[in-house]
Order: C-alpha cells, then structure tokens, then sequence
C-alpha cells in the first residue's frame, strides 16, 4: 500500500517507536485517582455517620491510600513499551514480571479512554483489543493526549499493512517509518509515507445522539425505572418515618443504583459516530471520554433494540459487537453491554447507520409457524427471521423488540436446539454464533422441517460468504 | 445437501461403549459420599433410623440418575463431514451442533481420573465463539489423539480469518 520508505539510517529520533517508553509520570496518580475518591467519599460518609469521629479508622484509611498510591508509582517504574516488528511489546510487573507481546495484525481496535481525572492533565489511556475470547487486551496508562491519538493512528496503520500480504514485507520498514514523523516531525520529511499521515483526516459524521433524548431514553429505560423507585422509596420512607437516618443502612444500594443511570448516562454522552478512512470512529463521553476505532469487516453483529417505552417515541438502539472481550475492571456494567453505535436515535437514524454497515440488510419477514404461539405466547408477536446469501436476521423479545444481524461470512458455529417442549409442539431453534460472548443470532421456534433444512443450508451458505470475503 | 437431524445419510459415529461405564462411576463416586455424609449428619442429629433413611434415600436417587444416563450416554454422536464438524447430544433438550473445521481455534484432549483409568479422553473443539459447544466425551484415547491431528490438519488447512 506504501511505497517502500528509503533504507534511511533514521538519526537520533527514529529510535522513537522502537526503543522502550515510559508512560507518562503522572499516571500513578490517575490510575488510582477513581479508587482513592472512592476511598475520600467512604471516609467522608463515615465521618458523616459517627459524629465522633473516630481518628484510628482516619489514620488507617491514610495509611492505604499510601500503599495504594506507592503501589501505583512502582508499577511505573517498572512499566515500558515499546513498537518493533509490528508488535507492540509491553513489559510490567516487579515481583511477577510479565512481558507482553500484541502483534498488531491481530488488532480489532484500539480505543483512547480518558478518565475525568485523567483530562483535566490532559493524559490518555490506549487500548487494543484483540480477538481472543478471554484473554486481556493491552492498556497503555498513560500517555499525553496527543501522543495517544498519533500512536493509534500508526498503530493502525501499522496493522493494516502487517496484515495486508501484499505489504507484508514492508511491514518492519513500516514500523519504523511512523517513527520518523513522530514528534520531531521533520526531520523525517524525507520519507512521507502513508502509514505516517497526521491523525486529522476527512470524516463523515453519520450521527450524532442528543442529549436531551438521551436523558429521556435513560430516565425510561429499565435502569432508569429502578432508579426512579429507589429514589420514591426513600422520599416515602422519610416521609413516613421522619428520621431520614432510617435510610442509611440501604443508601449503599441505592448509591448503586443511581450510579449505573449516571454511568450509562456519562458513557454515551456526546456519542458522535463518524467514517473514516481507517474505519468508523467512535467518541462518546461526558467526564470520562472514549475514543474507539472500529475497523472496518470487524463488526461481528448488529443489533437493535426497541424497549417497550422507547417505541411510542419511536426510539431504538443499535448495538455492534465486535470481537474480543470487553474487559474494563473499572466499568463493569459498561463492559457487559454491546457498544451502542447508537445509544437512543429515530428509527430513520437506525436504518441509516444499518445501511452503512451492512450493504443491502434482509428484514425480519418469516413469522414464526402457529404452533409456536402455545410454546411462547409472549414473544411470539416478534418471531421472525429472513436470510439472503450474506446475512441472517432474527428478530425476538417479548416487550423488548431485538433483531440481531448476522454477517455469514463471521458465523463461527450453527446450533439446533430442541427442548422437550419445543419437541411436542414439532419446533426447533436454530442459532448462529458469532466470535465474542454476547450475541446470537437465534432463529427461535420454527418448524423442525424448516429448522432441519437451515441447518443442512446454513453451513454451505456461510462457507460460501466466508470464501467470497476471501477474494475480496 | 439435505442434512437432516438423526438422518442415516450423515455416518454418525458413537463414543466408546466404555463411556457409558465411565459415567456410571462418576455418579457412584458422586453418591456415595454423598450418600454417606447425609446419613451421618442426619443420624447425629436425629435417630439412628432417620439416618439410614436419608442414606438410602439419597443411594435410591443416584440409582435413579443411572437410569437416564444409558440414554444420555447413547444421545452423543458426532459426523466428520467434508466441511464441518457435527456434533449431536442430549435427551431432553437434544442439540445439534456444526463447527466449520475452518473456524476452529484450538483443539483441547482431556482425560479425567475416571477416564483416564478407563483408557479414554475427551475431544473439545473452541472456536471464537464463546457460545459454541462442541465437546466429544469418551473418546478412545488413541481415536481421540487421531481425531484430534485430524481436525488440527483440517483446521489448518480451512483456516479463516475473524
């Protein structure tokens, strides 16, 4: 894809990418910044709770954020990357050293997270994920904002020509060449290749959430319920009562509750989807914001989902799922969702966004057969399914409407399941699964002639899609 | 192709015949133990009667779930087709899987101390799916090393990308 860059001796900065790094100094600090203002809340509400003020809990409670912040700053210290051979190398660890290697072919994408603390330095986090079903993508904590958005974009270029055979053997050099319009810039002005482009290119913002409808989404979606009777039950209980201390024993639980709808709500803040050369770009985020590239011919998914209470405002919500785990110890709930391309938009915006990442999609057209109307009452209104020879879509839920979108060419294994049931009744289910751990495509309650003849079909018809994808 | 579920034109093959006894050993050691801590414990507690009571009872359900497994046991099959791998199991919710040879990841061959002592071991196939099962229990050890350098040849060879 780039011409071979000159054998350039490279001078003093084109050690840049391939020597070792160190993150940035401050990154203790922000990496234990979210547990110690937990820690500082706790403390506050214990002062809070026994007006005594107990001084040996204080003195204690300063003596773990010590540990926790000389814990983080050894950690630094023994913390170094580096980018050579397109394989980007981290080391880590001081008792249990670990070195870890992340070839960046094998790269499904890379995010640049920045924790509310982390942005008021002016520091960024960079993330790869990888395909591997459990096993941990990398995280580089922290890096000055800057150089995070130029080391994804050369990183992902780099991947692209690693994992392009025709660029193959230009991969090393490719390593090498990002280098020279690193951050002393000109001196590489010789050698401009591709890979080293600067990060701002031309975009095209597909779609862009509102805030306002957002808010509303949130306030009408599940979490938002149980928030909302939280909430009531503690004015009630206060009320009636009149001694709001009643309430403190339950407020750790109703602390948990407002802050998932606070966390969904600052996750998909501002969620701005855009297309760009190296794939669909994603940022979102009110305090703490995420910058994720998708690569293109990596969604292994696409859902939407239309609760209940969203419908009468014609709302929905489009999900990917891309492969890998979702792993981000400090935003669990976060994590075990689908990333929303869109968190709440029109059924028009929905639409769009499906026609931009799947050509031509099948719709959800064969009802489920009668039968299965006894089997499942509640969600047989939604049964449904349809296949061309590129995608599978398969609609179901009982109040909640999902139709899932399944490329044939990323179908890792086809299933027939029949419970007993579904046996009396002559049904079956068919389910096509995708790399990642969240989403199937489930083609539910169809006829065991019907589910008999997909299951012959299927696995001929992926193969076919899957050797197309090859030639192209 | 009309691959038909329980169709004869698919040449299932069976696990080992020994399967059946491995697993009946399996309950044994589950049971009896079982068995025999819940007479104790009820015993001590109450009468010497309740608790040869329970112990039986708990003997009586074991020997009850031996008599589902012949069935459980004989439900396994699977198919080496020219493409993909087909795999077959249960009684009550009866499934069927196909695994593309070209969408496996990596092949595991595990041997329990009940298995191994029977001189069998169980093929697991994983693929990038978390939700994909596809596991062959009782597996003669040699077919299970041979089935496993196949499908690993098989594999390699159909290999697709993500």
């Amino acid at each position: 894809m780039t011409a071979p860059p000159p054998p350039h001796p490279a001078p003093a900065p084109a050690g840049d990418m391939t020597a070792w790094h160190r993150l940035h100094p401050l990154s203790p600090l922000i990496r234990t910044g979210r547990h110690l203002m937990a820690l500082g809340v706790l403390v506050l509400l214990l002062i809070f709770a026994n007006h005594s003020g107990n001084n040996d809990d204080f003195i204690s409670d300063i003596v773990v954020v010590g540990i926790v912040l000389v814990a983080g700053v050894i950690s630094w210290l023994v913390t170094r990357w580096q980018v050579a051979d397109g394989v980007l190398r981290i080391e880590t660890g001081l008792i249990r050293r670990q070195s870890l290697r992340f070839p960046l072919s094998q790269v499904q994408a890379i995010d640049v997270v920045q924790t509310g603390l982390a942005r008021v330095f002016g520091l960024a986090e960079l993330r790869l994920r990888m395909a591997g079903a459990d096993s941990s993508g990398g995280r580089l904590a922290c890096l000055p904002l800057a150089d995070a958005e130029r080391l994804r974009t050369q990183l992902l270029a780099m991947g692209h020509a690693a994992a392009s055979p025709v660029a193959a053997g230009g991969a090393s050099a490719g390593a090498a060449a990002p280098s020279a319009g690193g951050p002393a810039g000109s001196a590489g002005g010789a050698a401009p290749p591709a890979v080293a482009a600067a990060p701002p290119r031309p975009e095209r913002v597909l779609f862009r959430v509102q805030s306002e409808r957002l808010a509303g989404a949130i306030i009408l979606s599940r979490s938002g319920a149980y928030a909302g009777a939280v909430i009531a039950v503690v004015i009630v209980v206060i009320a009636l009562t009149g001694r709001p201390g009643v309430i403190v024993p339950f407020l750790v639980f109703g602390f948990g509750v407002v802050a998932s709808v606070w966390r969904r709500f600052n996750t998909e803040y501002g969620t701005v989807v855009a297309e760009a050369p190296d794939g669909l770009r994603l940022r979102s985020g009110l305090v703490q914001t995420v910058a994720e590239t998708i690569r293109p011919g990596r969604v292994q998914a696409v859902r939407i989902v239309e609760p209940l209470f969203w419908r009468a405002f014609g709302w929905c919500r489009l999900e990917v799922d891309v492969a890998g785990p979702r792993q981000r110890r400090e935003n669990r709930s976060e994590g075990q969702r689908l990333r929303a391309l869109i968190p709440v938009g029109s059924r028009a915006d929905a639409e769009q966004m499906l026609g931009e990442l799947l050509t031509t999609p099948p719709r959800p057209t064969h009802p489920a057969p009668a039968s299965a109307r006894v089997k499942t009452p509640l969600s047989y209104h939604y049964l449904a399914w349809a296949g061309d020879d590129r995608y599978v879509v398969a609609s179901r839920g009982r109040i909640c409407r999902k139709t899932t979108w399944v490329p044939l060419e990323k179908v890792q294994s086809i299933r027939w399941v029949q419970g007993p049931w579904q046996r009396r009744l002559g049904l079956a289910t068919v389910r096509l699964d995708v790399a990642g751990r969240r989403v199937t495509a489930s083609i539910q309650d169809r006829s065991v002639a019907e589910a008999d003849e997909l299951l012959g079909r299927l696995p001929d018809l992926a193969r076919a899609a899957r050797s197309r994808g090859l030639v192209s | 192709m009309t691959a038909q579920p329980g169709d004869a034109d698919i040449g299932w093959q069976r696990p080992s015949h020994l399967l059946l006894r491995a697993r009946r050993i399996q309950t044994a050691l589950v049971t009896l133990p079982v068995a025999l801590v819940g007479g104790i414990i009820a015993g001590a507690a109450g009468s010497t009667g309740l608790g040869l009571g329970i112990g039986l009872g708990l003997v009586v359900v074991g020997l009850l779930c031996e008599r589902f497994l012949a069935r459980r046991v004989a439900a396994w099959g699977y198919a080496e087709r020219r493409q993909d791998l087909m795999v077959k199991r249960g009684v009550m919710i009866r499934r069927q899987s196909v695994i593309p040879y070209g969408r496996m990841q990596f092949i595991d061959v595990t041997a329990g101390p009940v298995e191994r002592s029977l001189g069998l071991a169980t093929v697991r196939m994983h693929t990038a799916a978390a939700a994909s099962d596809a596991r062959i229990p009782g597996l003669d050890k040699v077919d299970a090393a041979k089935l496993r350098d196949q499908l690993a040849s098989l594999g390699e060879a159909q290999a697709a990308g993500l």
